[in-house]
This record gives C-alpha cells, sequence and structure tokens, in this order.
C-alpha cells in the first residue's frame, strides 16, 4: 500500500509536486511517448475528448494537436495552474476539478477519455476505469498511460514506496473487474528504458455498456 | 465555465442533473456561481472559472 494512496497526502504531494513535475517527468514520459500512445487512437478534430488527471497540461498539449477541445479534469487546481498558462483559461481546453472515482459527467458523454500519469494515484483504480468506460460513448476509445513494473531494485523500493506500478496482468484484472471486453496493452519508453509505461487502449463496447448494474440507492 | 457544458456536467455523487446559479460573467463565461446537485442538493461552487467538482470529502482545501 503506498502512501499516496490517500488522497489528503496526495493533494498535499502535488502541491510541492506541481513546482518540478514537467521537469521531472520529461525522463519517463517524453513527447515521443505522447505521440506513440495518441498514434493508438481514431481522432477527429471535432471529437469530445477528456483527459482525467490532465495535471499540468503535458497530455493536453499533445491532444490538441488532434482535435479542437478538450475537456481537463483534475483533482489538484495546484497543478493545473502551469496548465492555465500553457492554454487560455477559457480557450480550447475546459478545465474541471473533480475526483477520477466519481467522475462529474454524464453517461456516454464523451467520444474518447485519456488518462496519462494519474492511474498510478487513484487509491482504487477499478472504479476510476469504471468510471472512464461509464462517461465513453459506446464505440469510443479509452486509452490509459502508467506506469509499468520497474526493472531495477532501486525504482523497484522506491515504486512501492509512493505509487502503484503494475504489469500487463495486473493491467489485465483491472480492465476485466472494470467491465471492459475489448483492451490490448503497448508497453513504450525512451531508448534508455524502452518499457518505463504501459499504455492500455480499450474501445469501448455497446455489450459492454448494456452490461453495467443499475447504479446503488445512496 | 460556459453554460452549455450542463450538458455534460453532473452531480459526482449521483450523477443527477446540476443546477446553475451565477454570480458574475464575463460574456458568455460564467467566471464566479455554483453548480447544484438536484436531487443532493449539494453546492459546487465554480471559482474563477472553473467548475469545482470534487465530492464534498475531498474539497478541504
Amino acid at each position: 500500500m503506498g502512501v499516496l494512496e490517500n488522497k489528503t497526502r496526495a493533494r498535499l504531494f502535488y502541491r510541492y509536486l506541481s513546482k518540478v513535475y514537467d521537469q521531472v517527468n520529461k525522463f519517463i514520459w517524453t513527447e515521443e511517448m505522447r505521440t506513440e500512445a495518441l498514434d493508438l487512437l481514431e481522432l477527429d478534430r471535432d471529437d469530445r475528448v477528456l483527459d482525467v488527471g490532465c495535471g499540468t497540461g503535458f497530455a493536453t498539449e499533445g491532444l490538441l494537436e488532434r482535435v479542437d477541445e478538450v475537456h481537463g479534469l483534475d483533482q489538484s487546481v495546484h497543478q493545473m495552474q502551469k496548465a492555465f498558462t500553457k492554454f487560455d483559461k477559457h480557450g480550447r481546453v475546459r478545465f474541471f476539478r473533480g475526483d477520477a472515482e466519481r467522475l462529474p459527467f454524464a453517461d456516454d458523454a464523451f467520444d474518447v477519455v485519456w488518462s496519462s500519469g494519474s492511474i498510478e494515484y487513484w487509491p482504487n483504480p477499478v472504479d476510476a476505469l469504471v468510471e472512464l468506460r461509464r462517461v465513453c460513448r459506446p464505440g469510443g476509445q479509452v486509452l490509459v498511460v502508467g506506469p509499468n513494473n520497474p526493472q531495477t531494485s532501486v525504482m523497484k523500493r522506491v515504486a512501492d514506496a509512493i505509487m502503484l506500478f503494475y504489469g500487463e496482468d495486473e493491467a489485465d484484472r483491472m480492465f476485466v473487474e472494470a467491465g471492459y471486453d475489448s483492451f490490448r496493452h503497448v508497453t513504450m519508453g525512451p531508448v534508455y528504458s524502452p518499457e518505463v509505461a504501459i499504455t492500455t487502449v480499450a474501445e469501448v463496447s455497446a455489450e459492454s455498456k448494456r452490461a453495467d448494474p443499475e447504479p446503488l440507492d445512496a | 465555465m460556459k453554460k452549455s457544458l450542463l450538458d455534460i456536467l453532473r452531480d459526482p455523487l449521483d450523477k443527477a442533473e446540476l443546477d446553475l446559479e451565477v454570480d458574475e460573467r464575463d460574456g458568455d463565461e460564467i467566471v464566479e456561481g455554483r453548480l447544484i446537485g438536484t436531487e443532493t442538493g449539494e453546492v459546487y461552487p465554480i471559482e474563477d472559472g472553473i467548475p469545482n467538482l470534487l465530492p464534498p470529502d475531498m474539497r478541504d482545501e
């Protein structure tokens, strides 16, 4: 159990992390990897796209090269402040504060739901994956980029201490449990660490939407 | 935020629709105001144009 699997601590952590995040992030999640992940999607300019855990807006920037508008959601306004300076606050990116596990959007509201570098902070990743699927229309795509199991023992210890890392087996388990019936994983990374990230792209089938249980009474 | 976003925004707690109350506008941008859950009555503030739709238990900042 990582220490960030506590949302209050996670928010404090982000507040300080956001100051250096884009510099640190470049080492593990590069523009080349972002392009490779974007290439897994079929995007039209007028697609409705949600970026869950948009943070400082690194992925949002890539998405905007392919679509006209992006909806960006993050728990932390401190992370998003960097994004506000990159994009006009009320321009092509619509910003929201919210929780990935309890998304504030209607069923089927988006054609594509993207989330990169966020799943490792979700206390209950399966719950969030269910929500990503719920807000994606039948026939739409959900894409999740997360950290692959680290290969070195030092990184493995860092990983266990602060974040949830997962390999393909664990990704399979999470996506199946979250009700996805069609997905594949691609590992990617820079040359010096070619499998540092695991990207899962899922097609949201009409069948998987119909199989949803009725929401429980509060 | 723009009013048209009400089409896709929902109460994070029960996914019911939200009512909008506006305090301040700038053109068609709503700068200050609140979104209110039509079922839960929960109030979600719009702060400097950004709707804060964090569930109440996470809104401690």
